[in-house]
C-alpha cells in the first residue's frame, strides 16, 4: 500500500490495536520486541531488565518490577514509555521512536487487565529462538468451513486469518481481469485478443489450470521471473568509463541467459544456489554451468578488493538467507546473534576466489565474447578481522577460518576439490587449439599464395626473397605452435606421459627455430626498407638523411635480434613459452560447502526467504515485510504458518519453483477481485486497511519492463527473440526486443525504465511503485509509444473499416486489445465523440501549432485526419491508467 | 496561438472540476491539498521558498567560514602536544556512528594542518570569511553562519543523513525537501513544488534518496531538472510533427477516460494519483522549458551569475534557474554541487588547497549573485537560502596535504527568509574540532527551515510514521530576525 499515494491519516493509524481487545501475544509482545528488545532482551540486558517474556517483565530489573498488574500508573514500564520527560522516556531518543497513542493505550490496557500472558510462554534463552531461525516444520492446515476455501492449503491458511481478523473476502475477479492478471504475472505480457478468446471459449472445468500450465511452460515465463530474480541477485551488466571495466564483468549476459533457462527448465532452487556460488567447483569444465557464477563475478570492483568482497558477503547473505550479516563488519551485530569475527569467517569463504573469462568457440578476442566465471585463484589467501572495519588494522597472526555463524549450530565441512586439467589449463579446450592452429595455418597459406604470385612475376626481386622468408617463418611458427601445444597437453593432461620431457625439448627447439626464422625475416624486411630509403628521390636532403638513419638503425636492431636468436639455436634446454595460462589445480571447496549449507533442507532461512520473494511478486506485498532481513528485527509475521507451509512444500517438491507458482496462482486468494462493493470495503477497511489479510487482490502498477514490452506487444511489434548479448540501453525506442535484454548497469540504464522504477543495478530486493509526472511524459511523448500507437491504429482499423459500425468496432477492439476488457457504454461514446472532434481539429492544419519536438518517431502520423484521430485514440489508451495496471 | 490558448484554458478547466462526478472531483481536490494541511499546526510563515545548496564531499569549515589560527600556530604538532588535547577525550566523540564505506578514510587525524587560505573581515558586520569566497564575502551582512554543526556519520552516508536527519544504516526516509513539498500547498500549479538540479549524490552515499519522499509518496519526490530548454526533463516534448492542439485533445480524452474508471473504483487511490500526475505533466511541459530559457535575462544579470565564464557557467545557470523557480512559486529548490559518481569532489583527502580553491571558484560568484539578485528583486525576505555540506574536515592532516572527514564540528549558513544577517551563531573549539557552543544536529537546520515556512516540525509527523527517530530538531530561534 505504500505505493499508493494518498496517505490519508485514517489509513496511517495503526489498525491492529484495540485497547478493548488487547492480547499479549498479538499486541504487546511484538511491540516490546520492536521497541525494547535490542537493549532489554536476550542479546543485551540493560539495567538488568528483560522485556522479552511476561515473567521477566514482572520480575523486572535493577529498579524492581516493570509492571504492577492492574495498576498501569504505578508500573515502571508504563511510566517510562509514556513520560514526557525526554531524559526518562523509553525508548531513549536516538534509540527508537516513542510509542504512539494507540500503542500506549494497549500497553495500559494490558497492565490494567493484570498483564495476562500465557503461563507456558517460553523464555527466549537466546536469539536463537527467533522464529526464522527454526527449521520450518509443515504446520497443520487449518480446518475451514467455507467450501470455497478448502481446495488449496494456501486458501485454508488465508481463510483462517480472515476469520481471526474479522474480514470477509471479496468475490472472484472477472474472467478477463483474471486472465490479464495471470499473463502479466507469469510471462510479463498482456494477453492478445486471441488468447483471451481462447481461454473464454474453453469450457472445461480446468480451463484455468490449463492456462496456468500453458503459461508456466512458455519460454517467456523464464524472462518474466528471470527479471525478478535478477533484481534479487543484483544482475548488472559491466560498467566502466569508456572501455575500462570498473564493475561487474563483460559478457555477464550469459548469466542472465542461465537464469532464464534455469527457470524455464524448472531447475531446483537448491541446485541454482549451488551453481551460482560454486558452479566452478561442481562442473569446472561445463560452460553452461560456469555461467551461473556470474552471481559472484558481478561483484567485481576494480578499485578495491574489500568493497568487492564486502558486497559478495553482504548480498549472498541478503539474497539467499535474508540475513544482514553486513551489519557485523565493524562490530558485533546489534540485533542478530552474529559476532564480528563471523562476518570475516563468511568472507573467508570467498577470499580465494577471483574472476576470469573463458574463451568460447569462434571468438578469440575476450573483449568481444567469453564466459565470465569465478575460480579460486589464491587457495592460500588469508582473511583477517578488520578492527572497526578498518582494513589497516588487523592482527597478522590471527587469520579467520571460513565458516558459518555459530548460532546455526551446523558443522561446516570443507573438502578441497581437485580440478580436471581443462579447468587448470583452459588452452586444452579443443576449440582453442583448433582455432589457434588454424590461424597459424592460414598465415602459412597466405604467405604461400603471396610467394606464388611473386614467383609468377617476370623479374627476380628482393621482394620475392622476403616473401620466401615469410613463408619459412610462418611454417616454422606453425610447427613451433604445434610442438608447444603437444608439450602443454602432455604437461597438463591427466595421464602423466613419459614423453613430457621429450615433448618439452621438442617444443623449445621448434620455438627457437621459429624465432630465428622470424628474426631473419625481420632483417630482410628492414634491409629492403633501408635500401628503399637510400634509393628514395626525396628532394629534401635532411629529410632523406633522417629516413635513412632511422631505417638503418632499425636494421641494426633486427640484426642484433637475429644474432641472439641464432645463438639461442645452440641451446638445448626445454624451456618454451606455454600456449596459455595455467591456474591452481585445486579449488578450496569453501564456496561449495557454503552453497550446500544454504541449499540444505535443514537451513531455516533459505526456503522461507525464497517463498517470500515469490509471494511478493505474485501479490504485490510480501508475507515478511523486510524481504532481506529475517533476523530479529523481523517479528513473527501474521502469515507465518502459511510461509512455513510453503517453505516446506518448496523443499519437499525438489525446490521446484513452478510447483509453487502453480499452487499459488491456482489458489482462490490469488483469484480474488481487487475491488468490492462499498459496504464490504468499508467494513474490511476498518479492520484491515492495508489488506494485510488479503481479503482482496492488490491493484498493482506494472513493472517498468512490462510497461515497455506491453507498448510493443499490443501493437504486434515485440521481437520475442530470446537470449544473447546485452543491447545498448540507448536503443530502447528503436530495437524492439524485450526489455530484459537491454544493458542494465550503473549509469547505463534505459531512462524510460528508470522512470518507472526499474531495479537499481546495485541493490533492489524490492521495487518501489511510484506515480510521477515524468512517467506521464514518458508514455505521452516517447517516440516508442507514438510509433506503436500509429501502427496499432492502422492494423485495428484495417480489421473493421469495411463494417457499417466501424468506429464503434474500432473502439471496442482497441479496448480489448490494450486493456483486456470491453469499453463501457460511456467510454465508447466518449471515444467516438473524440474521434469526430479530433478529426475535425486535425483537418484544419493552418489552425494547428507545431509542438517543436526534436525526436523522430519511426512511424509517421497519418495524413488522413480521421486516421490520425484513431492513432491519437490508441495513443491515449497507451496512457490510460489501466494500461499500466493489473487489477 | 489565441485559439490554442483558448483550447488550453478550456482544457484546464475540464481537467479540474468540469467533468466527472462531484464525489470524485472532491476527492481529487482534497488529496491535492494533502492530508498534511489539515493535520499541521500552521505558524505565521516568514518565508515562502527554500533554495538548498549542497556541496558534495565535505567542505572544509576551517578554510571557508570558521577561521582557526591555532591550526597554523600548532601546525605539524599532534593534538596531544597542544593545550587543546582534551578534544580527544570529549564525550562528543561518542556521537559518531561508523559505517566505513571506504575503510581508508573517516578517522581522526591528530597531526595539525595549517590553514591553507587567509581570512578577512567583510561588510559592516565584520564577519570573517576566507579568501576562497570573495564574492560571497560581499554578501556577508546577509549571511548567518552556524558554526556549531555536528552529525553522526564520519563517512559520506552523511550526505543522505543531512537530508533525512537519519543515519544511512537506518535506511531511507522522507527528505527535508519532500516534507516541505508535503507540508505546503502549491503556489504554482504548473511546476513541481520540489525541484532538484545538478548531478545527485552517488549511490554509495544515498543516491537519489537524498531528494526522495519515501513513505510520503512519490508525488512529493524532488523532480530533477536539466538546464536545457529543449530537454529540461526527459521526454519533455513529443516527437516531431505533433501539434499542441492534438495533444490537448488527447489529454482531455485521457482525463475523461481515467475519471470514468476512477468512478468505478472509488478505493483505487493510484488512479487518482495518476490523473493528477498527467495534469501536472501537461502543465509542466509548457512551463518548465521557460524556466531554463534565459533569453529575457539581461546580459548584466547573466554575467553577474558568471554565465560568461566556463568555470562558473554550470553552477551559475543553476543559480539563475533557482531564482526563476522561486520567482514562480516553487517551494523547494535543491541544488547539488560536486557529484563525482563517488564520495564527491569536495572530498579533499589530499591536495586540499588546489581542490578547494578550484571548487570555490565554481560556486562563489554564482551563489553571491543569487543572493544579490534575490535581494534586489525583494525576494530574499521570502526566500531562505541554505548552504551546507555533509560534514567538515579534520583539523589534522591526511596524506600530507589533505584533511579527512569530520562530523564533530562544521559550518552551514543561511540567508534570507527571515534569518538575521551578518551574524555567526555557535562556535567550535580553538582547533575547529568540536562544536562547543549552541551545538546543532542537522535536524535543527530542518526544523529552522520548516519553522520559517510556517510549519511546526513536531506537528509535521504523520501518525503511525516516524518523521525522525533521533529527534525532531529544534528551530534555532536565536538566528531568527
Amino acid at each position: 500500500m505504500r505505493s499508493l499515494l494518498v496517505l490519508l491519516p485514517s489509513l496511517l493509524t495503526t489498525p491492529a490495536v484495540f485497547a478493548a481487545d488487547v492480547d499479549y501475544e498479538r499486541d504487546i509482545k511484538p511491540l516490546l520486541m520492536e521497541k525494547c528488545s535490542a537493549c532489554h532482551g536476550a542479546l543485551k540486558q540493560k539495567a538488568g531488565l528483560r522485556l522479552d517474556a511476561a515473567t521477566l517483565i514482572r520480575k523486572g530489573g535493577d529498579s524492581g518490577a516493570a509492571v504492577v498488574p492492574g495498576a498501569s500508573s504505578e508500573s515502571l514500564l508504563f511510566q517510562r514509555v509514556s513520560t514526557d520527560d525526554i531524559d526518562q522516556r523509553m525508548p531513549p531518543e536516538g534509540e527508537g521512536e516513542a510509542l504512539n497513542a494507540a500503542q500506549l493505550a494497549s500497553v495500559r490496557a494490558w497492565i490494567e487487565r493484570g498483564a495476562p500472558a500465557p503461563d507456558d510462554e517460553p523464555i527466549p534463552t537466546s536469539p536463537r529462538e527467533h522464529w526464522a531461525y527454526q527449521v520450518p516444520v509443515r504446520p497443520n492446515v487449518p480446518k475451514i468451513d467455507e467450501a470455497d476455501w478448502t481446495g488449496n492449503p494456501i486458501d485454508a491458511f488465508i481463510a483462517e486469518q480472515h476469520r481471526l481478523g474479522r474480514v470477509k473476502p471479496v468475490g472472484l475477479a472477472g474472467e478477463r481481469t483474471l486472465v490479464r492478471r495471470l499473463y502479466l504475472d507469469l510471462i510479463g505480457l498482456p494477453p492478445t485478443r486471441q488468447q483471451v478468446d481462447e481461454f473464454l471459449k474453453n469450457k472445461s472445468s480446468d480451463a484455468y489450470a490449463q492456462l496456468v500450465d500453458q503459461l508456466l511452460d512458455s519460454p517467456h515465463y523464464g524472462e518474466r521471473w528471470g527479471r525478478h530474480w535478477m533484481d534479487v541477485w543484483r544482475y548488472s551488466d559491466w560498467n566502466g568509463y569508456k572501455n575500462q571495466l570498473r564493475g561487474s564483468q563483460r559478457h555477464i549476459w550469459r548469466w542472465r541467459d542461465w537464469i532464464v533457462e534455469s527457470l524455464n527448465d524448472d531447475k531446483g532452487y537448491d541446485q541454482m544456489i549451488v551453481e551460482m556460488l560454486a558452479g566452478d567447483e561442481i562442473a569446472p569444465d561445463n560452460f553452461d554451468v560456469l555461467r551461473a557464477t556470474g552471481f559472484l563475478a558481478r561483484n567485481y570492483h576494480k578499485s578495491n578488493r574489500n568493497i568487492w568482497l564486502d558486497a559478495t558477503v553482504e548480498h549472498t547473505a541478503k539474497a539467499f538467507l535474508g540475513m544482514t550479516i553486513n551489519c557485523a563488519r565493524c562490530h558485533d551485530h546489534k540485533f542478530d546473534p552474529i559476532a564480528q569475527h563471523e562476518y570475516y569467517a563468511m568472507r573467508a569463504v570467498f577470499e580465494p576466489h577471483n574472476v576470469r573469462t573463458e574463451r568460447v568457440p569462434g571468438q578469440p578476442n575476450l573483449m568481444n565474447d567469453g564466459v565470465a566465471r569465478v575460480f579460486d585463484a589464491e587457495p592460500e589467501a588469508k582473511t583477517f578481522l578488520y578492527l572497526r572495519g578498518n582494513e589497516k588494522h588487523f592482527d597478522k597472526e590471527s587469520p579467520v577460518a571460513p565458516t558459518i555463524p555459530a548460532f546455526f549450530d551446523r558443522p561446516f565441512g570443507v573438502d578441497p576439490i581437485s580440478l580436471p586439467p581443462i579447468a587448470v589449463f583452459p588452452s586444452l579446450w579443443p576449440h582453442i587449439e583448433r582455432e589457434e592452429i588454424q590461424a597459424a595455418e592460414q598465415r602459412v597459406a597466405a604467405a604461400k599464395k603471396q610467394l606464388d604470385r611473386r614467383q609468377g612475376e617476370a623479374t627476380e626481386s628482393s621482394a620475392a626473397s622476403v616473401e620466401s622468408l615469410k613463408l619459412t617463418s610462418a611454417e616454422t611458427a606453425l610447427k613451433s605452435l604445434r610442438a608447444r601445444w603437444a608439450a602443454d597437453k602432455a604437461k597438463y593432461s591427466e595421464q602423466s606421459s613419459d614423453d613430457t620431457a621429450h615433448l618439452a625439448k621438442a617444443a623449445a627447439d621448434a620455438e627457437r627455430l621459429a624465432a630465428s626464422h622470424a628474426a631473419k625475416l625481420e632483417v630482410s624486411e628492414k634491409q629492403v626498407a633501408s635500401d628503399a630509403a637510400k634509393a628514395s628521390d626525396e628532394a629534401d636532403a635532411s629529410k632523406k638523411e633522417a629516413a635513412v638513419a632511422k631505417a638503418s638503425k632499425e636494421l641494426q636492431a633486427a640484426q642484433k635480434k637475429l644474432a641472439a636468436a641464432d645463438k639461442a639455436l645452440g641451446l638445448s634446454d626445454a624451456k618454451y613459452a606455454s600456449v596459455g595460462k595455467a591456474y591452481p589445480r585445486t579449488s578450496t571447496g569453501r564456496r561449495l560447502a557454503l552453497a550446500r549449507w544454504i541449499a540444505d533442507s535443514e537451513n531455516p532461512l533459505t526456503a522461507r526467504v525464497a517463498v517470500n520473494h515469490m509471494w511478493l511478486r505474485h501479490f504485490g506485498e510480501p508475507l515478511v515485510a523486510n524481504v532481506f532481513d529475517f533476523g530479529l528485527r523481523s517479528p513473527r509475521p501474521t502469515h507465518v504458518e502459511l510461509l512455513d507451509w510453503l517453505a516446506v512444500e518448496l523443499i519437499e517438491h525438489e525446490w521446484s519453483m513452478k510447483h509453487l507458482h502453480r499452487l499459488i496462482v491456482t489458489s482462490r486468494v490469488y483469484q480474488l477481485a481487487s475491488s468490492a462493493d462499498a459496504t464490504l470495503t468499508a467494513a474490511n477497511s476498518k479492520a484491515d486497511p492495508d489488506n494485510q489479510l488479503l481479503w482482496r487482490a492488490n491493484i498493482r502498477r506494472l513493472d517498468a519492463e512490462v510497461i515497455r514490452d506491453s507498448v510493443l506487444h499490443v501493437a504486434g511489434s515485440l521481437d520475442l527473440t530470446q537470449s544473447g548479448p546485452d543491447i545498448d540501453y540507448t536503443e530502447g525506442e528503436t530495437v524492439r526486443r524485450r526489455s530484459i535484454y537491454f544493458r542494465h548497469a550503473y549509469e547505463k540504464q534505459m531512462t524510460m525504465l528508470v522512470l518507472f522504477d526499474a531495479a537499481g543495478p546495485n541493490e533492489c530486493y524490492r521495487r518501489s511503485k511510484s506515480i510521477i509526472p515524468q512517467q506521464a511524459l514518458t508514455l505521452a511523448n516517447s517516440t516508442l509509444s507514438l510509433s506503436e500507437s500509429r501502427k496499432l491504429a492502422r492494423a485495428l482499423w484495417s480489421e473493421v473499416s469495411d463494417q457499417s459500425d466501424a468506429e464503434s468496432r474500432f473502439v471496442q477492439l482497441a479496448f480489448t486489445q490494450m486493456l483486456t476488457r470491453d469499453p463501457s457504454e460511456a467510454e465508447s461514446v466518449t471515444c467516438r465523440n473524440f474521434l469526430k472532434q479530433q478529426a475535425t481539429t486535425l483537418s484544419k492544419p493552418s489552425a494547428l501549432t507545431d509542438f517543436g519536438g526534436k525526436t523522430t518517431a519511426t512511424v509517421q502520423a497519418s495524413d488522413d485526419p480521421a486516421m490520425r484521430a484513431r492513432e491519437n485514440l490508441i495513443h491515449v489508451l497507451m496512457n490510460h491508467n489501466d494500461f499500466v495496471t493489473a487489477r | 496561438m489565441d485559439q490554442f490558448n483558448q483550447t488550453r484554458r478550456a482544457f484546464l478547466s475540464d481537467m479540474g472540476l468540469g467533468f466527472g462526478s462531484v464525489a470524485l472531483a472532491g476527492m481529487l481536490q482534497q488529496e491535492v491539498q494533502a492530508a498534511a494541511t489539515t493535520q499541521m499546526q500552521r505558524l505565521a510563515p516568514k518565508a515562502k521558498s527554500v533554495i538548498w545548496l549542497f556541496m558534495i564531499g565535505g567542505t572544509s569549515h576551517m578554510e571557508s567560514f570558521d577561521p582557526k589560527p591555532a591550526l597554523t600556530k600548532y601546525a605539524g604538532k599532534t593534538i596531544d602536544e597542544t593545550p587543546h588535547k582534551d578534544v580527544l577525550k570529549s564525550p562528543y566523540l561518542e556521537n559518531e556512528r561508523v559505517v566505513a564505506f571506504d575503510p581508508n578514510n573517516g578517522f581522526i587525524r591528530t597531526e595539525l594542518y595549517p590553514l591553507q587560505v587567509p581570512y578577512r573581515k567583510w561588510g559592516q558586520s565584520g564577519l570573517e570569511i576566507s579568501d576562497w569566497w570573495p564574492h560571497l564575502g560581499k554578501q556577508a551582512d546577509d549571511l548567518c553562519l552556524v558554526r556549531s554543526m555536528w552529525t553522526e556519520d564520519s563517512n559520506h552516508g552523511a550526505q543522505l543523513q543531512f537530508h533525512t536527519g537519519r543515519h544511512r544504516v537506518d535506511g531511507f526516509f522522507p527528505t527535508i525537501g519532500s516534507w516541505v513539498n508535503y507540508g505546503l500547498g502549491s503556489i504554482n500549479e504548473n511546476l513541481p513544488q520540489f525541484v532538484v538540479m545538478g548531478q545527485p549524490i552517488a549511490d554509495c552515499c544515498g543516491g537519489q534518496e537524498a531528494h526522495r519522499a519515501n513513505y510520503l509518496g512519490p508525488q512529493y519526490d524532488g523532480v530533477p531538472l536539466n538546464i536545457d530548454p529543449v530537454n529540461p526533463l526527459p521526454y519533455a516534448k513529443p516527437a516531431k510533427g505533433v501539434f499542441r492542439e492534438e495533444q490537448v485533445g488527447e489529454f482531455q480524452l485521457l482525463g475523461r477516460l481515467n475519471r470514468l474508471t476512477a468512478e468505478q473504483y472509488p478505493n483505487d487511490a493510484a488512479i487518482r494519483a495518476r490523473i493528477r500526475s498527467y495534469e501536472l505533466a501537461f502543465r509542466m511541459q509548457m512551463a518548465v522549458p521557460d524556466v531554463v530559457r534565459f533569453d529575457d535575462e539581461t546580459r548584466a544579470t547573466q554575467n553577474s551569475y558568471g554565465l560568461n565564464q566556463d568555470e562558473t557557467r554550470p553552477f551559475g545557470q543553476q543559480m539563475l534557474a533557482a531564482r526563476r523557480l522561486v520567482e514562480r512559486g516553487v517551494r523547494f529548490v535543491q541544488v547539488y554541487h560536486g557529484s563525482s559518481g563517488g564520495a564527491g569532489r569536495w572530498d579533499s583527502h589530499k591536495g586540499l588547497k588546489a581542490n578547494h580553491s578550484k571548487l570555490c571558484k565554481q560556486v562563489d560568484q554564482p551563489i553571491a549573485a543569487l543572493l544579490a539578485d534575490l535581494k534586489q528583486r525583494g525576494l530574499l525576505d521570502e526566500t531562505l537560502v541554505v548552504w551546507a555540506s555533509e560534514f567538515g574536515r579534520t583539523p589534522g592532516s591526511q596524506h600530507a596535504d589533505g584533511r579527512d572527514h569530520h562530523p564533530f564540528g562544521f559550518t552551514v549558513w543561511m540567508a534570507g527568509g527571515g534569518i538575521k544577517g551578518g551574524i555567526a551563531h555557535g562556535r567550535t573549539d580553538e582547533l575547529g574540532f568540536h562544536a562547543v557552543e549552541n551545538r546543532h544536529y542537522v535536524t535543527d537546520v530542518h526544523a529552522t527551515v520548516l519553522h520559517q515556512l510556517g510549519l511546526d516540525p513536531r506537528a509535521l509527523a504523520i501518525p503511525g510514521r516516524k518523521r525522525l527517530e533521533k529527534e525532531f530538531g529544534k528551530p534555532i530561534h536565536e538566528v531568527m530576525g
